[in-house]
């Protein structure tokens, strides 16, 4: 969501922090703001609102957060409408219990145009796109208060709008044009004609346009739970539907939408030419929670004095339903109807520790070692036993995806239903295909001399239950290593699995469920640099000639610390030649070089070997 | 096996069971399994064999290859020892290099890290199904149907709408809860692969690991579950990390704590690699949801505890440098075969 520093001051007009003070304080207090810019003039923040805090999705809601937090006053913006009993009333039908209210009211012989100015720039720092002053003034109401308002051109929707589960139109198109075929039971604002709006999206049928002179402007909250599922159903998300997702305060209607009438009235003149609607038929019920006033100093471990508690709460717009004067341990209280996320005490002592501060719980005071129960599954520790003793042997651990594109038996295979993958689908039944891939991919980096394992789940289904077992599979292009490891390692012998495509390297693999366990085992903690391969390994040959024999490992660190550890990858001597004419000694190098190109391990190599 | 094939393996069972000392061992190994050796001369010949006996041929030749260097390896443990230096043979074909070394993957290095400090602390290391119900991965967590958190994780299913697979390591925590709810207090850590219908790009990938523990005790704080995650972060990172807790939100947890790391790249200052924000969010914690509690049949009256969990991937990649999380799963991560 986006924030205008210029705008949220007018909510707070003593607010006076810098911007990057502003950006840290709202983040420690629950509102991640990733960054702020200026644009076009304007200091702009950039904040995840969380999904509970609805409320924040305005910025009359992050403003009464920043008023409590900074002890400035927060000012009301909106100004009671005049209402005159004496107009008609609007001929308007609710038929569904999803409408959890609705005010509406009917504006006439006002005068629509583009927007003026500061509302264009306020329009597009939201990256939405102006239309005209009527839309856009809808708009910003939606930003200001996080409460969705929609306006119809009465010249094509009439008066009589009807809410209500459609079930008798099959088509509809929103404000810019995309059609949606309403194949399910959908939240609409409709008349007996036409399908005129979804709950979250309006309709190109009613659309307000610069002619426009006579509206219905309303403000509504629903059910949450069905604009979700509609907009699910539809594939489609809007700033509204975003919003009305969420659990709003039906109680902050009428200040949003008398806000709205005075914008209106000032920006497109016109006048009332309706009795207020109001439909609210279960107003919301607010919670009593009980606060142990010792709670919020027992749950964060630092002491925080009541008199803050009772201050912050205050603020916050907590009504207390006991004498806060001489303050027993417990108090009763009622949140802010704006707060629906305050439902029981552990809410109330996360508001109260927001406002003390997360900084000041000391960040050096470790929990105290404890001897519980050891509860570590044996299957654990066989797994990190096994893992040791195959990296001492030489191998490398790998990890593939469990989601595979092929099934092995597809009797027992696990399919998944909504894989976005559409090529993984199956969960894997085996680890061998998996780790064929895995030499697939060495091959393309020109890696050789594979010998790798993984320990990973295999999973089957058999009849209505889904099996997980743990499984080991082995390769190694060294047949009679791999046989005589797996033997040392089990002291059994095991099936070898021959590859098609990889005739010269070979799988072994290993269900652990059945193995015996051991009764514990401390796994070593090593620290091994992986690499993260960006183009080919090349291999390079390079002849030396000695005077005398030099041992093979002495040569080998020799030149290794020569050509460095950025790019090499791998020194090996192939071949030792005695020329016993000359009795001169000819050693054969092997280089790989990792991470570079051609041209660079091929400088890199003749220098490094005296050849250039 | 290969008529061909078993004729060859005879002919040089017979030649290594002669052999007398190391040096004509090692004449022979490089004969049969040398650079230029027997056993992959006959790998090149495959391409000559017809394609429908390509297979099985294959698997002869493996066979003969286990065969003839396990003899070789079991012969040279009984042959007298020899040193290369002092020897007059021509050395052609002999192959030098460091010993190769195995490598833990990073994911399991920084798993086993994080298990150290937790150990230390008393906790155990625990598990759970990948494959779980709606129950356990949702409803016990405070999360119900319809529920907006319910967004933030877009689930795999089996069999919708009771099995999955787990979108967080916060799943395992329910079955741990549940199951050692008559055992407290619990202190356990645990990893694992968690999924998510996320489509795979540098950041993203359907199949990442996370890493939570536990803690049900009684008087548990967050000055307890901030110290605690202070200490892991110096222990990944040094004691100069620079990291904040903030209020955050997650339906398990109240009140939620969120760890933010300065940005190892630009120290705060903001860059790409943070988004601008000089912080990376390193994960998620708080203490446990009395409703969480409730569910598994432990008395948030009496008990209370902390819970944290975190993207194992991303923790890791901040400790090796690897900038693209695909790398983890895939083929382009490795290691030098014989750098430790």
């Amino acid at each position: 969501m986006k924030l205008i520093y210029s705008e949220l001051k007018k909510f707070l007009p003593d607010l006076n922090v810098k911007p990057q003070q502003l950006r840290d304080d709202l983040t420690m207090i629950g509102h991640f703001t990733n960054y702020f810019e200026e644009i076009d003039g304007e200091i702009v923040f950039d904040l995840d609102i969380k999904v509970n805090r609805g409320d924040c999705l305005g910025y009359y809601g992050l403003a009464k957060d920043l008023a409590v937090l900074y002890d400035i006053p927060l000012k009301n913006l909106s100004v009671e409408t005049h209402h005159d009993a004496s107009l008609t009333t609007l001929p308007i039908t609710v038929t569904t219990d999803k409408v959890k209210r609705i005010m509406a009211l009917k504006i006439s012989d006002l005068k629509n145009s583009t927007s003026p100015n500061w509302l264009q720039k306020f329009i597009k720092l939201h990256g939405t796109k102006p239309i005209n002053t009527l839309v856009d003034l809808t708009n910003y109401i939606m930003y200001l208060y996080g409460i969705p308002v929609h306006a119809f051109d009465t010249a094509k929707s009439t008066d009589n709008l009807i809410w209500e589960i459609n079930s008798h139109f099959d088509k509809f198109t929103t404000l810019d044009g995309t059609k949606f075929s309403l194949n399910k039971n959908i939240l609409m604002v409709n008349n007996s004609q036409k399908a005129l709006s979804l709950s979250f999206w309006g309709g190109e049928a009613c659309a307000i346009e610069n002619t426009t002179t006579d509206t219905i402007i309303e403000i509504a909250v629903y059910d949450r739970a069905t604009v979700r599922q509609n907009s699910r159903w539809l594939k489609a998300t809007t700033e509204a539907g975003i919003r009305l997702e969420k659990d709003l305060d039906p109680d902050l209607i009428p200040e949003a939408l008398n806000h709205l009438v005075k914008l209106i009235l000032e920006n497109c003149g016109g006048q009332i030419n309706s009795q207020l609607f109001d439909y609210y038929p279960q107003k919301v019920q607010l919670p009593q929670i009980e606060l142990n006033l010792d709670k919020p100093s027992q749950v964060s471990g630092i002491n925080i004095p009541k008199d803050f508690i009772i201050d912050c709460l205050t603020k916050l717009g907590c009504t207390f339903l006991t004498n806060i004067q001489h303050p027993a341990s417990n108090i009763l209280i009622t949140p802010p109807t704006t707060r629906k996320d305050i439902t029981q005490m552990e809410d109330l002592v996360e508001e109260v520790v927001r406002f003390w501060g997360y900084n000041k719980i000391p960040t050096n005071q470790p929990l105290a070692k404890k001897d519980v129960a050891d509860i570590t599954p044996p299957e654990n520790y066989l797994i990190d036993q096994l893992k040791d003793k195959l990296v001492q042997l030489g191998y490398d651990e790998v990890l593939t995806w469990p989601l595979v594109t092929e099934s092995i038996n597809p009797k027992t295979v696990i399919k998944t239903q909504n894989s976005i993958n559409s090529e993984a689908i199956y969960l894997r039944q085996s680890l061998i295909p998996s780790l064929q891939q895995q030499l697939d991919q060495y091959s393309r980096y020109k890696l050789t001399n594979c010998q790798f394992f993984e320990i990973g789940k295999v999973f089957s289904k058999e009849g209505d239950k889904y099996i997980e077992k743990n499984s080991l599979c082995i390769s190694s292009y060294q047949n009679w290593k791999l046989m005589d490891d797996v033997e040392k390692i089990f002291n059994k012998k095991f099936s070898i699995f021959n590859s098609e495509k990889y005739l010269n390297q070979l799988f072994v693999e290993i269900i652990l469920d059945d193995l015996p366990k051991p009764e514990k085992y401390i796994p070593q903690t090593t620290v091994n640099t992986a690499y993260e391969l960006t183009s080919q390994i090349i291999t390079l040959d390079a002849n030396i000639t000695l005077d005398k024999q030099e041992e093979p490992e002495t040569l080998i660190n020799k030149y290794s610390d020569i050509i460095g550890n950025q790019y090499l990858w791998e020194i090996v001597i192939t071949d030792i030649y005695h020329d016993t004419k000359t009795d001169k000694f000819r050693y054969t190098f092997r280089v790989s070089y990792f991470n570079t190109d051609d041209k660079t391990a091929k400088e890199l190599h003749l220098k490094s070997f005296g050849l250039k | 096996m290969d008529q061909n094939l078993e004729k060859i393996k005879l002919e040089y069972l017979s030649k290594i069971n002669s052999v007398k000392t190391a040096t004509e061992l090692e004449s022979l190994r490089i004969e049969i399994s040398g650079r230029n050796g027997k056993i992959n001369q006959l790998f090149s010949e495959i391409k000559n064999v017809p394609p429908e006996n390509r297979k099985q041929f294959g698997a002869d030749l493996n066979q003969l290859k286990t065969e003839l260097e396990k003899k070789l390896l079991s012969k040279s443990k009984n042959v007298s020892k020899e040193k290369i230096r002092n020897s007059t043979l021509d050395i052609r074909n002999s192959t030098f290099s460091l010993k190769k070394v195995g490598h833990l993957h990073p994911i399991t290095q920084t798993e086993r890290q994080l298990n150290e400090v937790f150990r230390k602390l008393g906790f155990s290391v625990y598990s759970s199904p990948e494959i779980v119900t709606d129950e356990f991965n949702f409803e016990r967590l405070n999360v119900p149907q319809d529920h907006p958190a319910r967004d933030m994780q877009d689930s795999i299913y089996i069999k919708e709408p009771e099995y999955l697979l787990r979108t967080q390591t916060s799943t395992i925590e329910s079955y741990l809860l549940a199951q050692k709810a008559k055992e407290l207090p619990i202190r356990a850590a645990f990893a694992g692969a968690t999924f998510r219908n996320e489509k795979v790009n540098r950041s993203n990938h359907f199949v990442f690991h996370q890493y939570q523990a536990v803690v049900v005790d009684k008087n548990i704080t967050m000055k307890d579950l901030i110290g605690t995650m202070d200490l892991m972060f110096k222990t990944l990172y040094g004691d100069d990390v620079v990291v904040r807790y903030r209020c955050k939100y997650y339906p398990e947890v109240e009140p939620g704590v969120g760890p933010d790391m300065q940005c190892f790249n630009c120290h705060g200052k903001g860059c790409p690699l943070c988004k601008y924000a000089g912080w990376i969010e390193m994960g998620g914690s708080g203490m446990i949801h009395p409703k969480v509690l409730q569910a598994a049949g432990i008395d948030p009256n009496i008990w209370s505890g902390f819970a944290f969990g975190m993207g194992l991937d991303r923790w890791t990649m901040a400790q090796k440098n690897i900038k693209d999380i695909r790398t983890l799963m895939g083929g382009n991560l490795a290691y030098k075969p014989n750098e430790k």
